[in-house]
């Protein structure tokens, strides 16, 4: 594997080069949210197009408000058009851009959740390819970062992922001390923008201060839980009745934001956007958690109450995704914590499966003596 | 770049009124190219759209030995549906299909079947029933074909034709039933729930028979419990579930029962399959 090292302070420079590339390059920045032009406006971390280095926060500090998920899966997009004219319909195709794009300050845990996404959009999922996924993805290439200050929130360790990983990195940098960045070549298309990049790279990298760098981050993270026990209790069915589900998911107030703020949620919903006799077929994010998700025309509801909702999320995460797509559904960025209106933890569920897959007659007995 | 989202586009070559709500319409495919590459299996659905509107999912209610046109029977209850049901011959809707799996037939060969349903869930076994008593005829691959199928009232019945058409014909038993107060006077059918019909008046033998049963959930679960009393083996129960869905792909995450995704893994499971499953649907 190629190395390099890179000046932190050139950062700004790097995204300059790949914008001068023609790259459409996509980097954090403090981007004013809420009341945005008034006195109310807050400046948040986003990710967000970017037309020069000025003002980067590459490196800076943690998750940006927004994943990388909404520029592979669009919020909301057009899937064709069409017009009525009499008993007749025409379909017209609608023209979406797909710039060869560089995302520049990756955190590993948004990297990882990459290739979950693409095993639900691809075609390794039944045969069938999002096209809209799948185009955007082929043109997409993920300069990571590793993390050097994670929160009380990020719990990556636990689930098999590191700060520093470079798991779905296509370059990868590391801090390593006097300014410096450790980089690393990690795909083919990592290779490529590292061409764009060669004037400001210089000499190899230093792999043990890397290591170094990533295992005393890694030390850093308080939220440690053992998810190793989760996936083969949740595969017990007598488990899908547990009742943890109700207790702990009775806080629950089914307003979606931790599967808007998920890295890896791909739920959608598709709709018609009407005005007289032309319109567009729509696709855009759904969520799992609202009431009418998986409602039936006849009025059933199989999730029928909110922990049940909480408990279906929870099973895409560990149980699902794993299962059907091989892939993580959880990424351990800690967005869903952070996002949660009622303070709902998803890893106070995971610690309470792992207590109860070791031990299992214990749980019996509190449960008997109740 | 093939667009999974973008339907084929349909004519309406003709409309029945099966029961108040209730409307059954005849497709055919514009493009002659999708039409002769068009081919399903019974058991297998689609999307529907009502451009303006948005999308259905609902079983392909006719047979693939009558490949002329593809059948759809649908309620209005919803948003789609009413604007379906507003159309007239000649009108285009959309369609995306045949996804999902397919009833067994090969392995209900030489085996007596009884088809179970309740209300607007006939059409998925108007599909299956159909094929196999052509296939029957054909070479006799099936024994006895019963029908044991209910609604709330005789008014809601569908396919009313063709329940005589059956009642009629040899090594057929059809069973018909309607809710308690749903007859009329001239009604010369079972009064009763379906499940219970079942067990007490028709009384089937389980022996080398195969019920394949289709109704809401509850009727789903009641009927199964009432051919267990009667001696049926879960492998012997079949059914198909509409759970909610929306892409029918596999990616919009709506139909799920756990991993098991009703789009592309179902809508058909025996009840053995579906005892291994959570019970959520």
């Amino acid at each position: 594997m190629k190395t390099a090292t890179l000046n932190k302070s050139d950062l700004g420079k790097c995204i300059d080069l790949l914008v001068q590339a023609d790259l459409r390059v996509i980097a954090p920045r403090l981007q004013p949210r809420l009341d945005e032009d008034g006195p109310d406006a807050i400046d948040v971390l986003t990710f967000t197009e970017v037309d020069s280095g000025e003002g980067h926060q590459v490196g800076e500090g943690l998750l940006p408000l927004n994943g990388v998920k909404e520029f592979l899966f669009a919020k909301h997009e057009p899937l064709f058009a069409y017009e009525k004219r009499g008993k007749k319909i025409e379909i017209i195709p609608v023209h979406h851009e797909y710039p060869q794009t560089v995302i520049i300050g990756v955190r590993p845990c948004d990297a990882a959740s990459i290739a979950s996404l693409e095993s639900v959009f691809s075609d390794a999922n039944a045969g069938f390819e999002d096209p809209f996924f799948t185009e955007r993805r082929s043109r997409t290439t993920f300069i990571t970062y590793s993390c050097t200050a994670p929160d009380a929130s990020c719990f990556c360790t636990s689930v098999n992922l590191s700060p520093d990983s470079a798991k779905g990195s296509d370059l990868h940098l590391t801090e390593i001390g006097d300014g410096r960045l450790h980089v690393e070549v990690i795909s083919k298309a990592g290779e490529a923008v590292a061409k764009q990049l060669q004037d400001l790279l210089e000499g190899e990298g230093d792999q043990a201060a890397r290591e170094k760098a990533g295992a005393e981050v890694s030390e850093k993270l308080t939220r440690i839980r053992d998810s190793a026990p989760i996936m083969d209790w949740l595969m017990d069915t007598a488990n899908f009745d547990d009742e943890m589900w109700q207790r702990l998911g009775e806080k629950c107030i089914g307003c979606g934001a931790c599967t808007f703020a998920c890295p890896t949620c791909h739920c959608f919903d598709i709709v018609d956007e009407n005005k007289g006799s032309k319109g567009y077929r729509v696709k855009f994010w759904d969520s799992c958690q609202f009431d009418h998700f998986t409602l039936h025309a006849s009025g059933h509801n199989p999730r029928d109450w909110q922990y049940k909702r909480y408990r279906n999320r929870f099973n895409c995460k560990f149980k699902i995704y794993p299962e059907k797509f091989e892939t993580p559904g959880c990424v351990g960025c800690g967005r869903c914590i952070r996002a949660c209106p009622v303070n709902l933890d998803i890893t106070e569920y995971m610690a309470e499966v792992a207590h109860k897959a070791a031990n299992p007659s214990a749980m019996k007995a509190d449960q008997d003596s109740e | 770049m093939s667009n999974i989202y973008q339907p084929d586009l349909m004519t309406i070559t003709k409309i029945i009124q099966e029961a108040p709500g209730i409307k059954t319409f005849h497709l055919k495919f514009q493009d002659e190219n999708v039409a002769s590459n068009f081919s399903f299996q019974t058991g297998q659905f689609g999307e529907y759209s009502a451009f303006g509107a948005g999308e259905s999912t609902f079983c392909i209610a006719s047979s693939p030995t009558r490949p002329d046109h593809i059948e759809c029977c649908f309620r209005e209850v919803g948003k789609v549906t009413t604007a379906l049901a507003n159309l007239t011959e000649g009108d285009t809707i959309g369609f995306r299909g045949p996804y999902g799996n397919t009833f067994p037939l090969d392995d209900w060969r030489g085996k007596n079947l009884i088809f179970i349903g309740g209300g607007i869930a006939l059409p998925p076994l108007r599909s299956v029933i159909w094929n196999c008593l052509d296939l029957r005829e054909q070479d006799g691959r099936f024994g006895h074909v019963s029908i044991v199928y209910g609604a709330r009232s005789v008014q809601d019945l569908v396919y009313k034709r063709e329940i005589e058409e059956w009642s009629q014909m040899e090594n057929v038993t059809m069973v018909k039933t309607v809710d308690p107060g749903g007859e009329t006077d001239d009604w010369d059918g079972h009064i009763g729930f379906v499940p219970h019909v079942l067990e007490n008046d028709f009384k089937p033998d389980p022996e080398n028979t195969v019920a394949i049963v289709c109704g809401p959930p509850i009727m789903i679960k009641f009927t199964f419990e009432a051919l267990e009393r009667l001696g049926f083996k879960q492998e012997q129960m079949v059914t198909t579930l509409e759970n909610r869905m929306k892409c029918g792909l596999g990616k919009c995450g709506r139909c799920n029962i756990g991993s098991t995704y009703v789009c592309i893994d179902g809508p058909v499971f025996t009840a053995t399959e579906l005892a291994a499953l959570p019970q959520e649907f």
